[in-house]
C-alpha cells in the first residue's frame, strides 16, 4: 500500500462546545474517489475546511500532499482545490475572467493559461458560454464553472463539500460524470454528499457520525454491514400493513419509500413466510413481498439508527 | 509577494465596480452628491439676516445711514424700534439677530469728524449670524463715511479710516469676499473624497458573506497581496474623484485654486492610501456588511466630520481629543486642501502633513495584515 495522500490523526476541532470534529483518523490513499457521507451536523464540512487549511486545528494532526497543515498549510494549498459547500463565483465576472482569476492566484503558467482554460470549458461543456457573467449561468452550470475553478491549477487532491447538493439530476449526472473522468485521470477526490447513490459511485465511503468516522470501507461492504436482510413489501394500505409488520418478531426496521415498505429482517428466508402470514390473517391485501438487496441509502438509516439507539440511553456520553 | 496576484485582485475589484451598479454608484457619484448637499447645507452664506435699528439721533444722516445699511440683502431691517428693551424682546425671540443704535450724536460726531458712535447688539447663541451682521454694517459704514464725507475728510485732510466706524480688527487672510464656502468646501474634501474607504470595508465582508471569501482562503494568495490588492483599485478611483470634485467646487462653487494641481493630486493620492487602510482594518474585523458600515461611520465619518478641523478648531478640543485627531487622515489632509486651495501653500509647508498621512497609512495596513487570518473561525 502507498503512504496516504490525505492523513489524519485524532483530528479535532472545538467550537465554543461542541467538538465539531472529534479524533478523527482518516487515511485516504492517492488516487481515491473517497466519499464522505453522514448525517447533517456530523462534521463534513468542517473536516474538509480542516482539510483545506481554513480552520484552525484545535488538537491531533493532518498531513495532505506531504505538508502538516499546522506547519504549511499554504504548500498543502497550493496542490488542493477546494470547493465550498456555498461556493460562490464571482457573479461580475465572466466564465472565462473567474478562471483566469483563479489561475493568477494559483500562479499557473501563463502559456499554459489559455490552453488550459480551454480543455476544462470543453470538459465542463461550458465552451460556449465563455463571455456569459457567472451570475448569469444556471445552478448547476454554476457549479461545473466552480470545479473547473478548483481545477484550473492541476491539484493533486480536490476536496468538494455537497458539490451537488441543489442541482437538477441530470447536471448532476454530468457533474459525477466529470468526477470520474477525474478519477480516471489520478485525482485524489475526498467529497462529501447526502445523496446515497452517489456514495454508491465512489472507490471508499466513510460515515461520519457526531464528529467521528464511524464507518470506512468500500460501498460494496457497506452495503452489507446492514445486519440482516431485505424484505420489500407492497401493501395496498400501507399503514395498516406497516403497524403490524413492525411488531413482528425478527423485524429489526421498517423504512418507508412511498407506500413501499422495507423492512430489515435477521433472515428473509424465515421471515418471509410469517410476513405473508401474517398480513393474510388480518385480511391486508399486498401486490409483492420478497427479498431484495440492500442499497446505501437502507445501510445508511441503518447505521445512523443504530448510532442514535446506541447514543439515547446514555445521553451524559454524548 | 507576487505582483501577478495583487494584479488578479486588483482587476477583479475593478470589474466589480464598474460592473455592479451599486458599488459604482457609492465609489464614483457619492462625493460629487455629497459635495452638493454638504455644500449646500452646511455653508454660512448668510442672507438676509433680520436686524432692528434703534435711531437715537434721528437727523436726516442717521436716517440715510440706516437706509443704506440695509439696503443690500445681507442685512434685511426687520424693525425699526423705540427703545432698547424692545431690543431685547426681539432678541430673546429670536426674531432678529442682531441690533443696531445709532446714538443721539450721530451726525454732530459725523459732521465735526469725531468719528461715529455706533454700538451694535448680537445673538451670542447664533455667533455666525451675529459676527457677519458685525463685519457687514462695519463695511458699509466705511462706505457710507468715504461717500457721504468724501469732501469735508478731503477739506480737513483726515483719512477715512480715521473714522473707521466699527474696530473689526478681523483679519479675513485668504478670504476676503467673506464667504465662509471657500473655507469649507476644501475642508469637506476630505470627508467627501474618503468616501471609497466605506466601499473597501464593504468588499471585504461582501466576500465573506457571499462566500468567495472562503475560496480566497483556499488559494495560496497571501494576506498583503489580497490586501494591497483590494485597495488599490479604490486608490485609482478616488483619484478620479480628486479630479472631478476640485473641478466642481471651482466650477459651481467658485472656490478659488491657486495651488498647484499636481501637488494636490499626489497628496490626495497618500491621503486615500492612508483613509483606505482605515477602511481595510473594518474590513478585516467585520464579519458583515452591515457591521462593516457601522464601523466605518463610527470610526471614519463622524470622526471625519467633528475632530479634523473641518468645523471645530482642533485648538479648542480637549487634549485626549486633540491627539485622537491626529490619528485622522483627514485632520492632516484638511490642512494640505485648505493650504493648496485658497491660499496656495506648496510642499516646503506641507510635507510633514504629507509625511504623517503616509505614516498612517502603512500602521494601518500593518495592523490591517497583522490581524487578517487566512481562517474562517
Amino acid at each position: 500500500m502507498q503512504r496516504p495522500i490525505i492523513q489524519t490523526a485524532g483530528l479535532t476541532r472545538v467550537f465554543k462546545n461542541t467538538r465539531a470534529v472529534d479524533s478523527l483518523d482518516l487515511a485516504i490513499q492517492p488516487g481515491a474517489l473517497f466519499g464522505l457521507i453522514g448525517p447533517d451536523g456530523a462534521g463534513k464540512t468542517t473536516t474538509l475546511r480542516l482539510l483545506a487549511g481554513l480552520l484552525d486545528i484545535t488538537a491531533g494532526s493532518a498531513e495532505v500532499a506531504g505538508f502538516d497543515l499546522g506547519k504549511q498549510p499554504e504548500a498543502a494549498k497550493a496542490r488542493i482545490g477546494y470547493m465550498a459547500q456555498q461556493f460562490s463565483l464571482y457573479g461580475e465576472l465572466s466564465v472565462q475572467e473567474n478562471l483566469r482569476f483563479f489561475s493568477d492566484l494559483y500562479g499557473v503558467p501563463s502559456a499554459q493559461q489559455a490552453g488550459r482554460s480551454e480543455r476544462l470549458l470543453r470538459f465542463a461543456g461550458l465552451d460556449g458560454f465563455k463571455d456569459r457573467r457567472a451570475a448569469h449561468l444556471s445552478g448547476g452550470m454554476q457549479k461545473k464553472l466552480a470545479l473547473a475553478c478548483t481545477l484550473i491549477h492541476q491539484p493533486q487532491i480536490l476536496l468538494l463539500d455537497e458539490p451537488t447538493t441543489g442541482v437538477d439530476p441530470v447536471s448532476r449526472r454530468e457533474f459525477w460524470n466529470i468526477l470520474t473522468d477525474l478519477h480516471l485521470e489520478g485525482t485524489t477526490i475526498l467529497v462529501s454528499t447526502p445523496y446515497m447513490d452517489e456514495a454508491d459511485r465512489c472507490s471508499q465511503v466513510g460515515l461520519m457520525y457526531s464528529g467521528r468516522l464511524v464507518v470506512c470501507d468500500t460501498p460494496q461492504a457497506i452495503r452489507e454491514r446492514i445486519e440482516g436482510e431485505i424484505v420489500a413489501l407492497h401493501p395496498q394500505d400501507w399503514q395498516a400493513a406497516r403497524r403490524l409488520v413492525a411488531g413482528l418478531p425478527g423485524v429489526s426496521e421498517v423504512q418507508t419509500y412511498g407506500e413501499t415498505l422495507l423492512l430489515i429482517v435477521d433472515s428473509a428466508r424465515l421471515r418471509l413466510p410469517q410476513i405473508e402470514n401474517a398480513l393474510q390473517q388480518e385480511g391486508l391485501v399486498y401486490q409483492s413481498a420478497r427479498q431484495a438487496p440492500p442499497r446505501m441509502e437502507e445501510a445508511f438509516i441503518s447505521l445512523i439508527r443504530r448510532m442514535e439507539s446506541e447514543k439515547t440511553p446514555h445521553p451524559e456520553a454524548g | 509577494m507576487s505582483l501577478r496576484r495583487i494584479r488578479a485582485v486588483a482587476r477583479k475589484e475593478i470589474h466589480h465596480i464598474f460592473r455592479d451598479r451599486s458599488t459604482l454608484f457609492l465609489v464614483l457619484f457619492t462625493p460629487t452628491l455629497l459635495l452638493l448637499l454638504m455644500a449646500y447645507a452646511l455653508t454660512v452664506d448668510l442672507q438676509d439676516i433680520p436686524i432692528a435699528v434703534l435711531d437715537l439721533d434721528r437727523s436726516e444722516a442717521s436716517r440715510r445711514f440706516a437706509a443704506q445699511i440695509t439696503a443690500g440683502n445681507d442685512l434685511t431691517l426687520y424693525a425699526q424700534v423705540e427703545s432698547p428693551a424692545e431690543i431685547e424682546a426681539l432678541l430673546v425671540r429670536g426674531e432678529i439677530k442682531a441690533a443696531l443704535i445709532i446714538h443721539p450724536n450721530f451726525s454732530a460726531d459725523l459732521l465735526a469728524l469725531r468719528g461715529i458712535p455706533l454700538q451694535i447688539i448680537i445673538d451670542g447663541t447664533e455667533p455666525e449670524s451675529g459676527g457677519f451682521a458685525v463685519q457687514h454694517v462695519g463695511r458699509r459704514a466705511e462706505a457710507f463715511v468715504t461717500e457721504s464725507l468724501a469732501g469735508q475728510l478731503q477739506a480737513a485732510g483726515v483719512p477715512p479710516e480715521a473714522l473707521q466706524a466699527v474696530d473689526l480688527r478681523v483679519r479675513t487672510w485668504y478670504n476676503p469676499s467673506l464667504k465662509p464656502r471657500n473655507d469649507l468646501i476644501p475642508g469637506l474634501l476630505s470627508m467627501i473624497l474618503g468616501f471609497p474607504a466605506l466601499s473597501v470595508a464593504l468588499t471585504l465582508a461582501h466576500e465573506r458573506e457571499h462566500g468567495t471569501m472562503e475560496q480566497l482562503m483556499a488559494t495560496p494568495i497571501g494576506r498583503w497581496e489580497l490586501l494591497l490588492g483590494k485597495m488599490v483599485p479604490y486608490i485609482l478611483v478616488g483619484l478620479i474623484n480628486t479630479i472631478v470634485i476640485p473641478l466642481l467646487a471651482m466650477a459651481w462653487f467658485r472656490i478659488p485654486f491657486n495651488g498647484s494641481f499636481p501637488l494636490f493630486f499626489g497628496l490626495s493620492a497618500i491621503f486615500l492610501f492612508a483613509i483606505l487602510s482605515m477602511g481595510i482594518i473594518i474590513g478585516v474585523f467585520m464579519r458583515t456588511q452591515a457591521a462593516a458600515l457601522a464601523l466605518s461611520f463610527l470610526l471614519i465619518f463622524f470622526p471625519g466630520f467633528f475632530l479634523t478641523g473641518i468645523f471645530f478648531p482642533i485648538a479648542a478640543m480637549p487634549e485626549i481629543v486633540r491627539l485622537e485627531s491626529l490619528f485622522l487622515p483627514g485632520t492632516h489632509y484638511a490642512i494640505i486642501t485648505r493650504g493648496i486651495f485658497l491660499p496656495g501653500i506648496g510642499l516646503d509647508v506641507l510635507w510633514p502633513y504629507a509625511v504623517m498621512l503616509f505614516f498612517l497609512g502603512l500602521v494601518f495596513t500593518g495592523v490591517a495584515a497583522l490581524f487578517f487570518r487566512k481562517k474562517l473561525a
